[in-house]
């Protein structure tokens, strides 16, 4: 027993590293096959007016003279000793900026998902309660405005509206890290956490009364009902606990979008987190910043994933039984 | 094309809804010293380098300015005025320029500046492995002597005009000869009136007051933070709350929008920098310069103006330099001729049509794609397909560096000097030369005729050919120059905007 | 059609909006728009909405009505082909992982999650640099984010069937296992998959709409939803209709294709049918 659970840990083990192997290979590609580099992003046009002498010496400076292969395996090297590369824009390793920026964009995403899911599992399981009735219509027009109203419009409308009838505009302040203005920090996160867990709050609703509504429709529960159990130990024991799979797929898989799926809103809102972080990597090219923080996003959302996967187990009556 | 059209840059660009909003000024986090406010300035990105001779980003050199010195120096007009060079003064056959230090000058460090500092930084700028973008600006240079703490002597192969304002811009900064790149990038060691305080990387920097500063004013205020917005509109926002005191905008719906609250100033300063189709003359259909001239004569600058940036700009020819300024009513065709275009279609035999491959950069500034729209409406009406290539900032880059374009919407920097703006582009041995498509004997000639004339006077003249030599020839299609707009809310006082967009009177900006 | 009349007024309500649309986006197909969507009047520039122009007119003096109508046809064909990509190659790749297990589910797995693991903005930032911009490859683009979903969302209810008595007793009769998984399991997750296909379908019209708006999707002049929101972005205090009108497209036709997927939910689910 205990060896074949100890195979599945090394089995797991393996294919993480094959996926971030995999998101190494793409991400080395894609950013090279993205036309400028380096030199041409800091120079832009000026860069023609480079002569073939300086052209070699910024080439050799920013280490884009060494064959692919070799900056692939001198990256991929440095990233397994913890040396994730310098950026040269900020003056400061990678890891470094990674170690402040992680955490910002950690705790939107769980503020979001906790908005989301607050929003998303009680008002999906009250539409399924009674689909067609009017109470599924308020679900379905929440989900619906959710689902059709662009996060940038949403976000830069919220910040118009309160910034002017309430003077509320925490974000024009520089940034406070938890830990500096736990109550700075936490208004700084207030409205993008509206604006993300707003946009997430619909798939989860969905996903939560389409889940119900299967449940509901299996022989168990009209056993129980018929058996006399209290309709709310009914709805939450039986059919919530049976439908936790595809909401739990759901959760892992938006919390794991919102790693590195933030961007917008955190340029709206001067949030500085690893979304920015890669964005302006891309901007200026800075390769070893765009695949480090990718690679590191690429973790969290292995970790994500097999936090779902083991999530399931526990929840999951079906696979628990076997 | 100035790095500064990348204040708008990429999506923040794309992002900004324009936003109004209001509130009860919430108190704007001082540094920790009460007493004298410091003042904040919004910004979409920080700098991307700190070392002054390869910073072209509009960021970094307006970070870079308020940190090291330079030789000479703009004033609010964009006349040359002494900066660490007290005096300067040209030998009769122009073969020697001799400069007199100011005294008494110390880097950030303590130590002292003197000539030894200024052969070192010269001679480095002039090393092509140094990479400096300005290298090209001391062509003139052959060596450079210090005969004393206090004198240096330029040797040239020549008399150079431009040579003074050339040393005026921070690409030029004079460094210590003992800092090398490595430290500086980290650790900025100048002499300009602020220090480097307290930076966070993608989030802001604090500059702190150099109460040694040799000019004949102190810094008013003990600290600029320039803090980081990446949305412009937000940056609108944290000024009407309060958090932001000063912002420069290139976008006039953006300004617009800042002034519509009533609580920010906003100061328009036309600009240097000018919006233009460039043509490549060595490409395709555009070799023959009938077929530019029937462009030239299709095109109705006001109205791609008008649509593409609701008519906040002025026409202008190729001189924009308040001191050199081309008149844009002397070009062929100054107001839109379709009849004339048919003609000099016909002429060049291509009276079926040409198809014009263009190259538009998409994010780079807030106009480029609507005024390839414009252009394309237009010149379809003559008969020339402008067959649009939107492109993002990387990829144009590429292309305009490697010259593979038939014609190109860009937005190029101007410079106070015209031979600054344009010897590079048009002279033939000129570094920019082979993607400005163009060169003739005859403007040459004239180039170097204004590089060795030092009268104003007498040069403005040279110019004014310059400018119609290329016209005549409709080397490039020059459509219009936009304005840079100097957002400040009440409690500022004392800064000047510049033409260059250029914030070097933060030295003189106080807070109330 | 007749049975979703009868059972779902809001699936009713979603497909007349998405019949509406289509019908504009066809005139738009067979130049049958009051303007052409793409010919520049500057005389008159910012007009406001009325008879002459419905949707008044940009900066550029065009009509905001054509444009907004030509712009549905555009982003309904990115949303379509990049879905159905999605669909076929995502719902594939999850019953064969939660199915097979083993190597399968291991390559797919890999596959899926190197792809989820990339944040989608420099995947499409990519894309879009790399490859040759047209409305196929931006479909393209789109789907590739997609696929990954669709292979997650239905594996793990896969996983599950299959260890349902009767998949388990449809083994033990001999099928082959591409009979079961046709037959037996996916039927079982066909609803899961049409409710993804309904959000997916919204949010690749959404998707196109914010590639453009990000200066990636279908280049100009050429009208789209997302770079009709991208031009007049700024211009909403001088001309909100600009605005106004194709945002106003674009969450209608979202709205529709959402009202339609939950009706056609309600009516193709199996365990719906005959109740009620």
């Amino acid at each position: 027993m205990r060896r074949i659970a100890g195979n599945r840990a090394v089995r797991r083990v393996a294919s993480t590293l094959g996926t971030l192997f995999g998101v190494a290979v793409f991400v080395f590609v894609m950013l090279r096959a993205i036309p400028g580099n380096q030199i041409t992003a800091g120079l832009g046009t000026e860069a023609a007016a480079l002569t073939p002498a300086q052209k070699q010496a910024l080439e050799q400076y920013y280490g884009l003279d060494q064959p692919l292969v070799t900056q692939f395996f001198a990256w991929l090297g440095n990233m397994v000793t913890g040396n994730f590369g310098y950026s040269a824009r900020s003056q400061q390793s990678v890891l470094d900026l990674t170690l402040h920026a992680l955490p910002v964009t950690f705790e939107l995403a769980v503020f979001s998902i906790v908005l989301a899911l607050l929003v998303g599992v009680p008002l999906g399981m009250l539409s399924a309660s009674r689909a067609n009735a009017p109470r599924d219509a308020i679900g379905q027009v929440v989900s619906l405005a959710g689902l059709s109203i662009p996060a940038f419009l949403l976000a830069t409308t919220l910040l118009s509206i309160f910034a002017a009838s309430f003077g509320f505009n925490p974000n024009g302040q520089g940034f406070a890290t938890l830990v500096e203005d736990p109550l700075l920090n936490l208004q700084q996160m207030f409205l993008p956490a509206l604006v993300l867990g707003f946009g997430i709050a619909a798939p989860i609703l969905r996903t939560t009364r389409t889940a119900v509504l299967e449940v509901r429709s299996h022989d168990f529960v009209r056993t129980a009902r018929a058996k006399g159990v209290p309709e709310r130990r009914l709805q939450v024991r039986h059919v919530l606990g049976n439908a936790l799979v595809p909401i739990v797929t759901m959760t892992g898989l938006q919390f794991g979008y919102l790693l590195g799926g933030a961007v917008v809103v955190e340029q709206i809102f001067s949030v500085p987190g690893i979304g920015r972080q890669v964005l302006l990597g891309i901007q200026q090219k800075e390769y070893a910043v765009v695949q480090s923080t990718v690679l590191v996003i690429a973790l969290a959302f292995v970790v994500v994933n097999l936090l779902t996967d083991a999530l399931y187990r526990i929840i999951d009556p079906r696979v628990r039984a076997s | 094309m100035p790095r500064g059209a990348l204040s708008a840059v990429g999506i923040a660009a794309a992002l900004s809804i324009a936003l109004t909003s209001c509130s009860s000024p919430s108190a704007p986090a001082a540094g920790g010293d009460a007493p004298a406010k410091g003042l904040v300035v919004g910004v979409t990105s920080d700098p991307d380098t700190l070392f002054p001779w390869k910073a072209t980003q509009f960021q970094a050199v307006n970070v870079l300015q308020n940190l090291y010195g330079t030789l000479t120096e703009f004033d609010k007009d964009l006349n040359v005025v002494p900066g660490l060079a007290q005096s300067w003064e040209a030998s009769k056959d122009g073969e020697k320029l001799t400069l007199k230090l100011r005294q008494g000058v110390t880097f950030a460090d303590g130590s002292t500046f003197d000539s030894k500092d200024v052969k070192a930084s010269l001679e480095r700028l002039m090393d092509e492995k140094t990479a400096a973008v300005a290298r090209a600006s001391l062509a003139s240079v052959k060596s450079v002597e210090a005969p004393d703490a206090n004198t240096v002597v330029l040797e040239l192969t020549g008399p150079d005009a431009a040579l003074p304002a050339n040393l005026a811009t921070v690409n030029m900064a004079m460094l210590s000869s003992d800092d090398t790149e490595q430290e500086l990038t980290t650790t900025p060691n100048g002499t300009g009136p602020f220090r480097l305080g307290k930076r966070v990387a993608s989030q802001s920097l604090t500059l702190a007051r150099n109460d040694t500063y040799w000019g004949p004013e102190k810094p008013q205020v003990p600290t600029v933070e320039f803090r980081v917005i990446p949305d412009e509109s937000s940056i609108v926002s944290a000024m009407q709350s309060g958090n932001v005191q000063l912002a420069v905008f290139d976008d006039p719906l953006v300004a617009q929008t800042a002034e519509s609250g009533g609580t920010i100033t906003v100061a328009k300063t036309p600009q240097l920098n000018y919006h233009v189709l460039q043509l490549n003359g060595r490409h395709g259909e555009l070799k023959d310069v009938n077929v530019r001239l029937a462009i030239q004569c299709a095109i109705d600058r006001k109205q791609v103006l008008d649509t593409a940036a609701l008519g906040e700009g002025e026409v202008t020819g190729p001189i924009t330099a308040p001191a050199y300024r081309s008149d844009p009513s002397k070009r062929p065709c100054p107001t839109r001729d379709l009849a004339k275009a048919a003609g000099y279609l016909a002429k060049a035999g291509k009276s079926g049509g040409v198809t014009v491959k263009t190259i538009v950069s998409q994010g780079e500034y807030a106009t480029s794609v609507n005024e390839a729209q414009n252009l394309k409406a237009q010149l379809a009406e003559a008969k020339i397909n402008l067959e649009l290539e939107v492109l993002e900032s990387g990829a144009f880059v590429d292309r305009w560096v490697a010259a593979d374009f038939d014609a190109a919407v860009a937005l190029n920097g101007g410079r106070p000097d015209p031979d600054g703006s344009y010897g590079r582009y048009f002279t033939s041995d000129g570094n920019l030369n082979k993607v400005a498509g163009y060169s003739s004997p005859e403007l040459d000639k004239l180039f170097a005729e204004g590089k060795a004339t030092t009268d104003q006077a007498a040069r403005k003249p040279i110019y004014d050919q310059v400018a119609a030599h290329l016209e005549d020839n409709a080397a490039w299609i020059w459509l219009f120059a936009g304005y840079t707009y100097t957002a400040t809310t009440a409690n500022v006082q004392g800064f000047v905007p510049m033409a260059s967009g250029s914030l070097q009177y933060l030295r003189t900006t106080s807070v109330s | 059609m007749t049975a979703l009349l009868r059972r779902s007024p809001a699936g009713l309500a979603g497909g007349a909006i998405l019949v509406l649309l289509a019908a504009v986006a066809v005139l738009s197909y067979a130049g049958l728009l009051p303007y052409d969507p793409i010919a520049q009047h500057p005389p008159s520039r910012f007009r406001a909405p009325s008879g002459e122009h419905l949707f008044g007119t940009d900066q550029f003096g065009r009509d905001v009505f054509s444009r907004a109508a030509a712009g549905v046809g555009n982003s309904a064909f990115v949303a379509v082909v990049a879905v159905a990509f999605a669909t076929v190659v995502g719902t594939l790749g999850g019953l064969v992982s939660g199915f097979y297990r083993g190597v399968a589910d291991g390559a797919i797995g890999g596959v899926t999650n190197v792809l989820f693991a990339f944040p989608p903005l420099l995947l499409a930032l990519s894309l879009a640099s790399v490859l040759d911009r047209n409305r196929f490859t931006i479909a393209v683009a789109i789907a590739i984010v997609y696929v990954p979903i669709f292979i997650r969302v239905t594996r793990g209810p896969v996983l599950s069937l299959r260890e349902i008595e009767y998949v388990k007793a449809a083994v033990s009769t001999g099928l082959s296992r591409w009979q079961i998984m046709l037959r037996h399991v996916l039927p079982n997750i066909t609803s899961i998959v049409v409710v993804q296909v309904a959000l997916s379908l919204s949010w690749a019209v959404l998707t196109e709409a914010s590639l453009s708006f990000l200066g990636l999707g279908t280049p100009p002049p050429a009208p789209s939803l997302g770079s009709m929101i991208y031009e007049a972005r700024s211009l909403v205090f001088i001309a909100p209709w600009t605005l106004i009108a194709p945002g106003a497209v674009v969450v209608l036709l979202v709205v529709g294709l959402n009202l339609l997927g939950d009706g056609l939910r309600d009516t193709l689910d199996p365990r719906n049918r005959g109740k009620r």
